[in-house]
């Protein structure tokens, strides 16, 4: 546990009362069975059609916090929810503070601020009411065999105490061709996803985000490539959550981001980097759509994923 | 409108009807019936006994196959353990696994010309419905799934009968619970779109031997099965040599189980949920937030199990070291492993060495115990 985390929960050093954190297994009320997504959004709205309904498919719930969005964001996933037929499965929430960017703004702000990632993450899974929780990023979008896979795991994982590792795939798109995309295979990445709600798995600090704390030795299972995939948008602003896309190279943690870096710079020069395949769609359909419903799930096994590693994949 | 019989069968739509439920609740006389209406059993099959002289339906691959997984995940066929259900979950993630799997599933569509409709069947499958459903998923199949459902006094009566289960009806009628409440769970659709749509309906075992031509037909029809809605007469005169509806011998109350109170209350909430699956437009919201909470109230009946029986695992922990000590004789005995419990010794099962603590013991005991256990006796699964 954090240094800073109470038996019940956590106060923000600003005074903001009705922002401090009760933890959820210190609440009267016992946790039920079963899995909820956290979705921490600002300017999502394009991409959350694509990732809330089979996120609400295979999740007991969903919950999405707002936070700061003035492109409707929402209004969307209200829509959405409401057009699945899955809103009862949904919480919205609103975080109202300007949290601090990754990188350096991060480090200079103490874990206990409203304005801290750490603290931010820690007031959106106290909104969990499950055993189990998933961190979900609003640009993730899962694959056909990524929702079977995970609305499984999300009842099957029950109380034990593990963490579950979902690979993800940088798929870069560009707004005036919606039949094209570039699917990012060249960067192994399984970041960890899934964690236990309870005392021993709190949000602390890092040099350059938030981290999850752990018991050591912890159990941990990672799921194959190829079952998610996060859009990104050629043609937006990709690393605004950073406080400065140089401090990338600062060290061996931020290497996914050096990617991600390196391929969008290369697809808006024209360029096609090694491991990246150029996809189309049929006529008529989205390559969102294509790549998680007919691309990945029917492409050859084992998945032939590059070797650009992170640190989260060789934890297995 | 189009003759639906211009159609050749290889260019039906893939599916794959996996049939689960508990063992001995009619699985076999449905996957059969499947098969005489024209589905294909993947071949080679497990040949009959005299457990069940008309055959299992069951390919001899996926019974070999959930052995060995059944193994890794050290869970057995008949588990009580709710946490069973991540352990069995776990193995299916892995990439291996899966491709074993759909590469299997793959042959069988393509064999022989094509068969457009497969039938899978096996007492271990709803271990690994997660497993099966990616396979499908990635040939192109639309998954779907049939739930026997059969008195659990019957079932219990019944196994202790042909399994020679010397376990006791309390584990059993708890085994059956596990199975079949999180069988239910693992059933919901996930995946949404008609293209993907999976599907999934309940039958009683009884109604199956009442009527086979009515209930097969309204599973046909429910899970879209090109076969079943387009059998011949041959076809159903074969269905009517097949069904015996002798086969349900067994009959006895869930009074004569002798059931701890708790328990027996839940089997019986629990028939009587799953029950109301079975009837016409039964399978709603509403019927699963009940499931969900009865698979809740089995969960905590069973931690609490485990807490007061720590005694007897701290016992069995010290009984086998005692036994590894020089002087103090191998563990061993022969005993069957924990995959052999679901058949009456037709399967290709381990022989674990493991020991002579009676199962409902070995059953208390944490995965992570177990493991340790084992390497003090040198084994490595």
């Amino acid at each position: 546990m954090t240094a800073h985390a109470g038996p019940t929960g956590i106060r923000n050093l600003e005074g903001h009362a009705d922002f401090d954190v009760t933890w959820p297994w210190a609440r009267e009320e016992p946790l039920r069975a079963g899995s909820t997504a956290v979705l921490r959004v600002k300017d999502e709205a394009p991409s959350l059609p694509w990732v809330l309904p089979p996120l609400l498919r295979s999740m007991d719930h969903v919950v999405v916090v707002d936070n700061g969005s003035t492109d409707g964001t929402p209004e969307v996933v209200a829509e959405t929810a409401e057009r699945a037929g899955l809103a009862h499965r949904l919480t919205k929430a609103s975080y109202p503070f300007a949290v601090a960017r990754a990188g350096a703004e991060h480090r200079a702000v103490h874990e206990l601020s409203v304005h801290s990632l750490s603290y931010f993450y820690n007031w959106c899974f106290s909104l969990v009411r499950t055993r189990y929780s998933f961190k979900w990023d609003g640009d993730m979008v899962l694959t056909v065999e990524g929702e079977t896979s995970l609305g499984d795991l999300a009842w099957q994982v029950g109380d034990a105490q593990t963490i579950i590792r979902v690979p993800r795939h940088g798929l870069y798109l560009d707004s005036t061709q919606p039949q094209r995309g570039w699917l990012d295979l060249g960067l192994r990445n399984a970041e960890e996803w899934g964690f236990p709600i309870g005392p021993d798995f709190l949000f602390t600090k890092a040099f350059e985000w938030e981290v999850r704390t752990t018991p050591k030795p912890v159990r941990s299972i990672g799921l194959p490539h190829g079952l998610c995939v996060e859009l990104k948008y050629l043609d937006g602003d990709e690393f605004a959550h950073w406080t400065d896309p140089a401090s990338f190279a600062t060290s061996y943690r931020n290497k996914r981001k050096r990617r991600e870096w390196a391929v969008y710079q290369a697809l808006q020069a024209g360029e096609v980097p090694e491991g990246v395949h150029e996809i189309t769609a049929p006529d008529g359909v989205h390559v969102v759509d294509h790549v998680t419903r007919t691309w990945l799930p029917q492409a050859p096994r084992p998945l032939q994923v590059g070797t650009v590693v992170t640190s989260d994949d060789q934890r297995a | 409108m189009s003759d639906p019989s211009a159609v050749d069968p290889s260019d039906y739509p893939r599916k794959v009807l996996f049939v689960a439920g508990a063992g001995r609740s009619g699985t076999s006389t449905m996957a059969g019936l499947m098969k005489i209406l024209g589905l294909h059993v993947p071949q080679p099959e497990v040949t009959p006994d005299e457990t069940n002289p008309k055959g299992f339906a069951e390919p001899q691959w996926v019974v070999d196959h959930h052995t060995r997984l059944l193994r890794e995940a050290v869970v057995q066929v008949s588990d009580s353990r709710p946490e069973a259900w991540f352990e069995t979950g776990r193995v299916s993630t892995r990439e291996p696994e899966r491709i074993a799997t759909a590469e299997w599933l793959e042959s069988h569509f393509t064999a022989d010309g094509g068969h457009a409709e497969l039938v899978v069947k096996d007492p271990r499958l709803s271990w690994f419905l997660s497993l099966w459903r990616v396979a499908a998923v990635r040939t192109g199949a639309t998954p779907v799934f049939v739930t026997m459902l059969r008195e659990p006094a019957e079932v219990v009566g019944s196994k202790q009968t042909y399994y020679a289960n010397k376990l006791g009806s309390a584990h059993l009628a708890a085994s059956w619970l596990n199975m079949l409440l999180h069988t239910e769970r693992g059933t919901r659709e996930t995946v949404a779109g008609p293209e993907q749509g999976s599907g999934r309906v309940f039958v009683r075992y009884a109604d199956l031997l009442d009527d086979w031509t009515r209930t097969t037909m309204d599973v046909g029809e429910r899970l879209g099965l090109q076969h079943v809605l387009h059998a011949n007469s041959e076809q159903i005169r074969d269905g009517h040599r097949f069904v015996d509806p002798s086969l349900r011998r067994m009959s006895q109350s869930l009074a004569d189980l002798g059931l701890p109170p708790r328990l027996h209350e839940l089997v019986g909430e629990t028939w009587e949920q799953l029950n109301a699956l079975a009837e016409p437009g039964g399978d709603t919201e509403q019927a699963h937030t009940h499931l969900d909470e009865l698979r809740q109230a089995y969960s905590d009946l069973y931690a609490e199990a485990e807490a007061v029986s720590r005694s007897s695992v701290v016992a069995a922990e010290h009984r086998v070291r005692r036994e590894r000590k020089p002087g103090g004789g191998p563990a061993g005995g022969g005993a069957p492993g924990p995959a052999a419990q679901g058949g009456p010794g037709r399967r290709p099962e381990a022989q674990f060495a493991a020991d002579k603590v009676p199962h409902s013991v070995r059953a208390l005991v944490p995965p992570k115990v177990r493991t340790g256990l084992r390497k003090l006796v040198g084994k490595q699964r």
